[in-house]
Protein backbone atom coordinates (compact mmCIF):
# COMPACT_ATOMS: atom_id res chain seq x y z
CA UNK A 1 0.00 0.00 0.00
CA UNK A 2 1.19 3.51 -0.74
CA UNK A 3 1.23 7.04 0.64
CA UNK A 4 -0.67 9.29 -1.79
CA UNK A 5 -1.22 13.04 -2.16
CA UNK A 6 -4.51 14.15 -3.73
CA UNK A 7 -4.56 17.73 -5.06
CA UNK A 8 -7.78 19.32 -6.27
CA UNK A 9 -9.25 22.76 -5.59
CA UNK A 10 -12.70 21.24 -5.31
CA UNK A 11 -13.28 19.76 -1.87
CA UNK A 12 -15.98 17.34 -3.07
CA UNK A 13 -13.85 15.78 -5.82
CA UNK A 14 -10.81 15.74 -3.52
CA UNK A 15 -12.62 14.01 -0.66
CA UNK A 16 -14.20 11.51 -3.06
CA UNK A 17 -10.81 10.57 -4.51
CA UNK A 18 -9.26 10.41 -1.03
CA UNK A 19 -11.99 8.08 0.26
CA UNK A 20 -11.65 5.79 -2.77
CA UNK A 21 -7.93 5.49 -2.07
CA UNK A 22 -8.30 5.03 1.71
CA UNK A 23 -10.85 2.29 1.11
CA UNK A 24 -8.29 0.63 -1.17
CA UNK A 25 -5.88 0.60 1.79
CA UNK A 26 -3.66 3.58 0.99
CA UNK A 27 -2.80 6.47 3.32
CA UNK A 28 -3.81 9.81 1.85
CA UNK A 29 -2.98 13.47 2.38
CA UNK A 30 -4.91 16.25 0.64
CA UNK A 31 -4.21 19.74 -0.68
CA UNK A 32 -6.37 22.37 -2.38
CA UNK A 33 -3.79 23.61 -4.89
CA UNK A 34 -0.33 22.85 -6.26
CA UNK A 35 1.43 25.23 -3.92
CA UNK A 36 -0.12 23.70 -0.78
CA UNK A 37 0.49 20.21 -2.18
CA UNK A 38 4.18 20.80 -2.79
CA UNK A 39 4.60 22.24 0.72
CA UNK A 40 2.96 19.12 2.16
CA UNK A 41 5.20 16.63 0.38
CA UNK A 42 8.32 18.55 1.46
CA UNK A 43 7.56 17.48 5.03
CA UNK A 44 5.66 14.27 4.26
CA UNK A 45 6.98 12.68 1.04
CA UNK A 46 4.56 10.52 -0.94
CA UNK A 47 4.88 7.63 -3.37
CA UNK A 48 2.26 8.99 -5.74
CA UNK A 49 0.45 12.27 -6.41
CA UNK A 50 -2.92 12.58 -8.13
CA UNK A 51 -3.33 16.18 -9.23
CA UNK A 52 -6.00 18.20 -10.97
CA UNK A 53 -4.66 20.41 -13.76
CA UNK A 54 -6.74 23.61 -13.63
CA UNK A 55 -6.26 25.12 -10.16
CA UNK A 56 -5.57 28.57 -8.72
CA UNK A 57 -2.22 29.46 -7.08
CA UNK A 58 -0.12 26.72 -8.71
CA UNK A 59 -1.66 24.54 -11.41
CA UNK A 60 -1.18 20.81 -11.91
CA UNK A 61 1.42 21.12 -14.67
CA UNK A 62 3.66 23.32 -12.50
CA UNK A 63 3.19 20.95 -9.55
CA UNK A 64 4.02 17.96 -11.74
CA UNK A 65 7.23 19.61 -12.94
CA UNK A 66 8.22 20.63 -9.40
CA UNK A 67 7.61 17.15 -7.98
CA UNK A 68 9.51 15.29 -10.68
CA UNK A 69 12.42 17.73 -10.50
CA UNK A 70 12.70 17.36 -6.71
CA UNK A 71 11.61 13.72 -6.31
CA UNK A 72 12.45 11.97 -9.61
CA UNK A 73 11.29 8.56 -8.36
CA UNK A 74 7.87 9.81 -7.35
CA UNK A 75 4.90 9.19 -9.67
CA UNK A 76 2.20 11.62 -10.73
CA UNK A 77 -1.23 10.97 -12.24
CA UNK A 78 -2.92 14.01 -13.85
CA UNK A 79 -6.68 14.48 -13.76
CA UNK A 80 -8.95 17.04 -15.42
CA UNK A 81 -12.43 17.76 -16.67
CA UNK A 82 -10.93 19.94 -19.38
CA UNK A 83 -12.56 22.95 -21.02
CA UNK A 84 -14.13 20.78 -23.69
CA UNK A 85 -13.39 17.16 -24.59
CA UNK A 86 -10.69 18.12 -27.07
CA UNK A 87 -8.97 20.48 -24.67
CA UNK A 88 -9.18 17.90 -21.92
CA UNK A 89 -7.38 15.41 -24.17
CA UNK A 90 -4.69 17.94 -25.12
CA UNK A 91 -4.19 19.04 -21.53
CA UNK A 92 -3.71 15.49 -20.35
CA UNK A 93 -1.30 14.81 -23.22
CA UNK A 94 0.64 17.87 -22.09
CA UNK A 95 0.74 16.44 -18.56
CA UNK A 96 2.11 13.18 -19.93
CA UNK A 97 4.78 15.06 -21.85
CA UNK A 98 5.83 16.63 -18.52
CA UNK A 99 6.19 13.13 -17.02
CA UNK A 100 2.77 12.14 -15.68
CA UNK A 101 2.69 8.36 -15.52
CA UNK A 102 -1.03 8.25 -16.33
CA UNK A 103 -4.06 10.46 -16.90
CA UNK A 104 -7.66 10.40 -15.72
CA UNK A 105 -10.58 12.30 -17.25
CA UNK A 106 -13.43 13.59 -15.09
CA UNK A 107 -15.99 12.25 -14.51
CA UNK A 108 -14.07 9.17 -13.43
CA UNK A 109 -15.14 5.68 -12.38
CA UNK A 110 -14.01 4.30 -9.02
CA UNK A 111 -12.53 1.12 -10.50
CA UNK A 112 -10.69 3.21 -13.11
CA UNK A 113 -8.95 5.22 -10.36
CA UNK A 114 -8.00 2.10 -8.40
CA UNK A 115 -6.68 0.38 -11.54
CA UNK A 116 -4.57 3.36 -12.64
CA UNK A 117 -3.12 3.84 -9.15
CA UNK A 118 -2.22 0.15 -8.97
CA UNK A 119 -0.48 0.36 -12.37
CA UNK A 120 1.47 3.47 -11.33
CA UNK A 121 2.62 1.81 -8.12
CA UNK A 122 3.51 -1.35 -10.02
CA UNK A 123 5.75 0.70 -12.32
CA UNK A 124 7.50 2.08 -9.20
CA UNK A 125 8.13 -1.46 -7.93
CA UNK A 126 9.59 -2.49 -11.30
CA UNK A 127 11.87 0.57 -11.32
CA UNK A 128 12.99 -0.21 -7.76
CA UNK A 129 13.77 -3.83 -8.67
CA UNK A 130 15.73 -2.70 -11.72
CA UNK A 131 17.62 -0.28 -9.51
CA UNK A 132 18.62 -3.12 -7.17
CA UNK A 133 19.74 -5.29 -10.08
CA UNK A 134 22.00 -2.64 -11.65
CA UNK B 1 -31.20 4.54 -16.43
CA UNK B 2 -32.50 5.35 -12.95
CA UNK B 3 -33.09 9.12 -12.69
CA UNK B 4 -34.92 11.90 -10.91
CA UNK B 5 -36.75 14.21 -13.28
CA UNK B 6 -36.37 17.85 -12.33
CA UNK B 7 -39.88 18.05 -10.85
CA UNK B 8 -40.01 14.70 -9.09
CA UNK B 9 -39.82 16.23 -5.64
CA UNK B 10 -41.18 19.72 -6.31
CA UNK B 11 -43.90 19.42 -8.97
CA UNK B 12 -44.96 23.06 -8.62
CA UNK B 13 -41.45 24.50 -8.74
CA UNK B 14 -40.88 26.78 -11.72
CA UNK B 15 -37.48 25.73 -12.99
CA UNK B 16 -36.39 27.71 -16.01
CA UNK B 17 -33.70 25.44 -17.29
CA UNK B 18 -32.56 25.78 -20.87
CA UNK B 19 -34.38 24.03 -23.69
CA UNK B 20 -31.53 21.59 -24.36
CA UNK B 21 -31.15 20.72 -20.71
CA UNK B 22 -34.87 19.91 -20.44
CA UNK B 23 -34.34 16.78 -22.53
CA UNK B 24 -31.72 15.42 -20.11
CA UNK B 25 -32.28 13.77 -16.73
CA UNK B 26 -31.78 16.09 -13.79
CA UNK B 27 -30.06 13.53 -11.56
CA UNK B 28 -28.79 10.10 -12.57
CA UNK B 29 -29.35 7.92 -9.52
CA UNK B 30 -27.15 5.11 -10.86
CA UNK B 31 -24.11 7.35 -10.29
CA UNK B 32 -25.07 7.83 -6.65
CA UNK B 33 -25.77 4.13 -6.20
CA UNK B 34 -22.31 3.31 -7.53
CA UNK B 35 -20.70 5.82 -5.15
CA UNK B 36 -22.72 4.48 -2.21
CA UNK B 37 -21.70 0.93 -2.97
CA UNK B 38 -18.02 1.81 -3.41
CA UNK B 39 -17.64 4.15 -0.42
CA UNK B 40 -19.78 2.40 2.20
CA UNK B 41 -20.15 4.40 5.43
CA UNK B 42 -18.08 7.37 4.17
CA UNK B 43 -20.60 7.95 1.36
CA UNK B 44 -22.66 10.39 3.45
CA UNK B 45 -19.60 12.45 4.36
CA UNK B 46 -18.52 12.71 0.71
CA UNK B 47 -22.05 13.60 -0.42
CA UNK B 48 -22.12 16.46 2.09
CA UNK B 49 -19.06 17.94 0.35
CA UNK B 50 -20.85 17.65 -3.01
CA UNK B 51 -23.97 19.27 -1.55
CA UNK B 52 -21.94 22.20 -0.20
CA UNK B 53 -20.26 22.61 -3.59
CA UNK B 54 -23.45 22.70 -5.62
CA UNK B 55 -24.85 25.43 -3.37
CA UNK B 56 -21.70 27.52 -2.94
CA UNK B 57 -20.15 27.41 -6.43
CA UNK B 58 -23.12 29.08 -8.19
CA UNK B 59 -22.97 31.85 -5.57
CA UNK B 60 -19.24 32.28 -6.22
CA UNK B 61 -19.93 32.40 -9.97
CA UNK B 62 -22.57 35.04 -9.34
CA UNK B 63 -20.08 37.12 -7.34
CA UNK B 64 -17.52 36.79 -10.15
CA UNK B 65 -20.13 37.92 -12.71
CA UNK B 66 -20.99 40.93 -10.54
CA UNK B 67 -17.25 41.72 -10.38
CA UNK B 68 -17.07 41.37 -14.21
CA UNK B 69 -14.28 38.81 -13.83
CA UNK B 70 -14.57 36.27 -16.72
CA UNK B 71 -11.45 34.39 -15.63
CA UNK B 72 -12.93 33.65 -12.21
CA UNK B 73 -16.32 32.82 -13.77
CA UNK B 74 -14.57 30.33 -16.06
CA UNK B 75 -12.60 28.73 -13.20
CA UNK B 76 -15.60 28.40 -10.87
CA UNK B 77 -17.87 27.16 -13.68
CA UNK B 78 -15.24 24.62 -14.67
CA UNK B 79 -15.11 23.27 -11.10
CA UNK B 80 -18.89 23.17 -10.82
CA UNK B 81 -19.15 21.35 -14.17
CA UNK B 82 -16.78 18.63 -12.93
CA UNK B 83 -18.64 18.23 -9.64
CA UNK B 84 -22.02 17.99 -11.37
CA UNK B 85 -20.87 15.49 -13.95
CA UNK B 86 -19.16 13.37 -11.31
CA UNK B 87 -22.31 13.02 -9.24
CA UNK B 88 -24.76 12.66 -12.14
CA UNK B 89 -26.31 16.15 -12.16
CA UNK B 90 -26.60 16.25 -15.94
CA UNK B 91 -28.58 19.46 -16.47
CA UNK B 92 -26.51 21.44 -13.98
CA UNK B 93 -23.36 20.15 -15.67
CA UNK B 94 -24.63 21.51 -19.02
CA UNK B 95 -25.47 24.89 -17.51
CA UNK B 96 -22.04 25.14 -15.90
CA UNK B 97 -20.36 24.12 -19.18
CA UNK B 98 -22.32 26.83 -21.03
CA UNK B 99 -21.18 29.43 -18.51
CA UNK B 100 -17.61 28.19 -18.78
CA UNK B 101 -17.74 28.58 -22.58
CA UNK B 102 -19.15 32.12 -22.33
CA UNK B 103 -16.50 33.14 -19.81
CA UNK B 104 -13.73 31.51 -21.84
CA UNK B 105 -14.77 33.76 -24.75
CA UNK B 106 -14.72 36.75 -22.36
CA UNK B 107 -18.45 37.18 -22.90
CA UNK B 108 -20.54 37.61 -19.76
CA UNK B 109 -23.74 38.86 -21.43
CA UNK B 110 -26.39 36.26 -20.64
CA UNK B 111 -24.31 34.88 -17.79
CA UNK B 112 -26.68 36.37 -15.22
CA UNK B 113 -29.59 34.32 -16.56
CA UNK B 114 -27.53 31.15 -16.58
CA UNK B 115 -26.26 31.63 -13.06
CA UNK B 116 -29.83 32.25 -11.89
CA UNK B 117 -30.78 28.88 -13.35
CA UNK B 118 -27.73 27.31 -11.73
CA UNK B 119 -28.65 28.68 -8.30
CA UNK B 120 -32.19 27.27 -8.63
CA UNK B 121 -30.89 23.95 -9.90
CA UNK B 122 -28.36 23.77 -7.07
CA UNK B 123 -31.11 24.17 -4.48
CA UNK B 124 -33.19 21.45 -6.12
CA UNK B 125 -30.16 19.17 -6.43
CA UNK B 126 -29.37 19.67 -2.73
CA UNK B 127 -32.94 18.62 -1.84
CA UNK B 128 -32.85 15.58 -4.10
CA UNK B 129 -29.51 14.45 -2.70
CA UNK B 130 -30.84 14.80 0.85
CA UNK B 131 -33.92 12.82 -0.19
CA UNK B 132 -31.70 10.11 -1.69
CA UNK B 133 -29.46 9.92 1.39
CA UNK B 134 -32.31 9.76 3.88
CA UNK B 135 -34.41 7.26 1.96
CA UNK B 136 -34.10 3.64 3.16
Amino acid sequence: MAHILVVDDDEAIRSFLAEILRKAGHTVIEAENGCAGFEKIKVDPVDLTITDIFMPEMDGIDLLAAILQTYPNSKVIAITGGYKAMYSHLTLKLAQSFGAVDIITKPFQVDQVIRKVALALQSMDIQAEEGVMT
Amino acid sequence: MNTFAKNDLHPDRDMELSQDADNEPFLVLDKLAEMKQELGPSFLNVIQHFQSGILLRPEKINQAIQANDPERVERESHSLKSVCRQIGLVQMGHLAANLESLAHAGELRGAGLLVGQLIQAGQLAHSQLTEYCTSP
